[in-house]
């Protein structure tokens, strides 16, 4: 590989090239001490979602600061492999996997580490069995509910009931629990948050009572995430949070006050070619514009005007001052799918560059 | 980086671990050719823009082609310096940056590039003259600079007419630059013959008053929209197109006579109702920023929603039984360049069946 844009720490940060993916450490952890204040004295705990920042060095730092449960949550068998072998002892991966080849890499994760897997559909359990068996692994299988995503999932607790049987008679799985994710409108108030948070954990709560009356125990409840943190962990019954856009933020979760924007992207201007135009040198490539144009931070009266793939353009104000080779920092709308576009993060404090971090599992779709 | 299992060559396609990014290399050699006749007996050379595909084994492809008939290539263009990096370490010599580089870190490297390279350079600004003239004074070498005009992507670029002519004075009179000529990009849009034509008068009308003044130079336009209309219009010495090679679902409306080569294969994960499947292929495996990827070749089967992770497919009639776990779906990119922009490796693949993994070496290099 030829050699990327890697700063020196120490840095200053108006003297780092761009485009560049920088984090706010004191956001950072501002946002991570928010969790683990909030998780330490209950009985429910963060599984910090590792989709979101995909890097090893980040979730140990989330399980260092405390309120976990010891272990991440990952959205991809690729993704998992970098968390094991980036030290992580626990890891729940919240998709099916279905494909022969993920799984027999999965079972292989097994060896390793706890691994634990969602799963909607009795063939696919079955599949999950006899790899396992093959290579005398457990592995966990934790049930998906569909509780308004409309994506996976079983449909209802009757459906719940009987994949929980056929996993806990398959030798190679053992039924650890069940797991529901869910969206929320945007920009919901709090109140709309408790209510809609506790409405659609309910479906969740009702499927381990029904699991439980089968005599099945249910030791995971896994749901919940940055937008009902403070919901879920409140529902008796729930064990586990899938939490992660809190850490790096966006715009998209203005709402959640309690996080700070941790992730920016920083462009500098490199072409002012006509009054109230400006052009930077980020484009869509390094930020996410699907839930909306990025913020501009700090600058009054100027916006982003549009964004192409390798260039963002801005609109400048009257008698707003923006020049070639001006810096300009950029808050994203949709963290987790501009992270995924980076190979780095450079952390920042205090206006210089204070640690690099490589996004390890960036483009692990597999 | 993506970590996919290196399947062996000949590997039915079908069953390649997903997402995969495919590339069908015959499709993608047929729409090459579809281009290159364009500019058999033309005036007008290609400088493939290599920015979309990222790719330098795709671009080593499209330079054989064109270095094999009546067609020719005036070298590559580019978007940043580290793509102009990669793309000299592949062994592309005369590459120009169609973008303008401002930081004194960039202007550096590029300098650094020219001791070996035909390197040259889009401008729109006399600070930026004067930045590259200095860095490339000081480093003892010559950058090609290209005007870059406005041509009506209300993005960089001097106006065309007078002020050209004046940034292009001062390139003249500046140590360590060598005037080449001028760039334009206009807008890729539905129009008209005449339109796209018209797209392209400033640009000329530019060259016209630059010649009265003893300046002549070079016309580089893009890009795939107009190719052959800008192969045929007198005066246009150079085409930076980019996107003809893989296409992608966007451009194919515009320009049917090219076909989409690179496409997401995805699996279908989940089948939890009768009419709805979800794959895994979602935001982070199709980048949907200026459009949703489309799903192909099922009747009655469209993905309609995708989040980070995933991708849902809403079934209709007889394409409630397809699609079940373990399947195999189709999306085409909606915009080639942020899929790519999600990968490391293109799977390329001749008849159904793998030829081998192709290093996305430029992936990444924003800067």
């Amino acid at each position: 590989m030829t050699q990327l844009y890697r700063p020196t720490p120490g840095t200053l940060v108006e003297d780092l090239d761009t485009p560049c993916l920088v984090l706010d450490m004191d956001a950072l952890d501002h946002n991570m001490d928010v969790m683990a204040t909030y998780y330490e004295g209950r009985t429910s705990k963060l599984r910090p979602h590792g989709k979101n920042h995909k890097t090893p060095a980040l979730a140990h730092r989330q399980m260092r600061l405390g309120g976990t449960i010891g272990g991440v949550c990952s959205a991809k068998v690729s993704e998992a492999e970098v968390m094991v072998h980036g030290g992580i002892p626990s890891v729940f991966i919240t998709s099916e996997i279905r494909e022969p080849l993920k799984i027999e890499r999965l079972c292989t994760l097994a060896q390793q580490a706890e691994m634990l897997v969602a799963c909607d559909n009795s063939d696919n359990a079955r599949d999950l069995s006899r790899a396992a068996s093959a290579q005398g692994v457990t592995v966990g299988v934790v049930i998906e509910l569909e509780t308004g995503l409309r994506r996976c999932g079983v449909q209802d607790a009757a459906q719940g009931v009987e994949l929980a049987k056929a996993v806990q008679s398959m030798p190679g799985l053992a039924f650890r629990g069940i797991m529901s994710h869910q969206v929320i409108p945007a920009m919901p108030e709090r109140e709309d948050r408790v209510t809609e948070g506790r409405r659609v954990i309910q479906g969740v709560i009702d499927l381990k009572d029904a699991i439980e009356a089968a005599g099945i125990p249910v030791e995971i409840v896994s749901t919940g995430e940055t937008w009902s943190y403070d919901v879920a962990g409140e529902i008796p019954g729930v064990t586990e949070i899938q939490g992660g856009s809190y850490l790096v933020m966006e715009t998209g979760y203005g709402y959640m006050t309690d996080f700070h924007y941790a992730g920016k992207v920083l462009t500098t201007v490199i072409s002012a070619p006509r009054p109230g135009v400006a052009v930077g040198d980020a484009g869509q490539k390094t930020v996410a514009t699907l839930r909306g144009m990025p913020e501009v931070e700090g600058r009054p009266g100027v916006t982003v005007e549009s964004m192409d793939p390798d260039h963002v353009v801005f609109r400048v104000g009257e008698g707003v001052s923006l020049n070639v080779g001006d810096q300009v920092t950029l808050i994203p709308s949709q963290q987790d799918a501009t992270v995924s576009r980076w190979d780095r993060f450079v952390g920042v404090r205090n206006g210089r560059v204070e640690a690099v971090w490589d996004i390890q599992a960036r483009g692990c779709h597999n | 980086m993506e970590r996919p299992v290196f399947q062996p060559p000949g590997t039915p396609v079908e069953e390649l671990d997903t997402p995969a990014l495919v590339v069908d290399l015959d499709v993608m050699e047929q729409n090459i050719r579809t281009l290159q006749a364009a500019f058999d007996g033309s005036k007008a050379g290609v400088r493939p823009f290599v920015t979309p595909h990222q790719c330098p084994q795709i671009a080593h492809v499209q330079a054989n082609a064109l270095g094999g008939g009546d067609a020719r290539t005036t070298g590559i263009a580019v978007t940043s310096v580290g793509e102009a990096e990669v793309f000299a370490q592949a062994g592309f010599s005369s590459i120009l940056v169609a973008s303008q580089l401002v930081t004194r870190s960039k202007i550096a490297r590029l300098c650094a590039l020219a001791a070996s390279n035909r390197i040259s350079v889009a401008v729109d600004s006399s600070s930026n003259v004067a930045s590259l003239s200095e860095a490339a004074t000081a480093a003892g070498a010559t950058l090609g600079v290209l005007v870059e005009l406005e041509a009506g992507l209300g993005r960089c670029g001097v106006m065309p007419g007078g002020a050209a002519v004046e940034l292009a004075r001062e390139i003249m009179g500046s140590s360590g630059l060598e005037f080449q000529g001028v760039m334009a990009i206009p807008p890729v849009e539905a129009a008209t013959e005449a339109d796209l034509r018209q797209q392209l008068q400033p640009a000329l009308d530019t060259r016209e008053l630059l010649e009265r003044e003893g300046l002549s130079g070079t016309v580089s336009v893009a890009g795939t929209h107009n190719y052959n209309v800008a192969a045929a219009v007198e005066g246009i010495t150079e085409v930076q197109a980019g996107s003809y090679p893989l296409m992608d679902f966007k451009y194919c409306q515009l320009r049917p006579e090219f076909r989409p080569a690179a496409k997401v294969l995805a699996s279908v994960i989940s089948h939890p109702i009768d009419t709805s499947a979800v794959l895994d292929a979602g935001h982070k495996a199709t980048g949907p920023d200026r459009g949703m990827a489309v799903l192909e070749g099922v009747p009655g089967a469209a993905a309609n929603r995708f989040s980070a992770e995933h991708g849902v497919v809403d079934l209709e009639e007889s394409a409630i039984t397809q699609l079940r776990p373990g399947d195999k779906a189709w999306l085409v990119p909606n915009d080639l360049a942020l899929c790519i922009n999600q990968y490391d490796y293109i799977r390329a693949v001749r008849n159904g069946r793998l030829e081998g993994y192709w290093p996305i070496a430029a992936r990444g290099r924003f800067t």
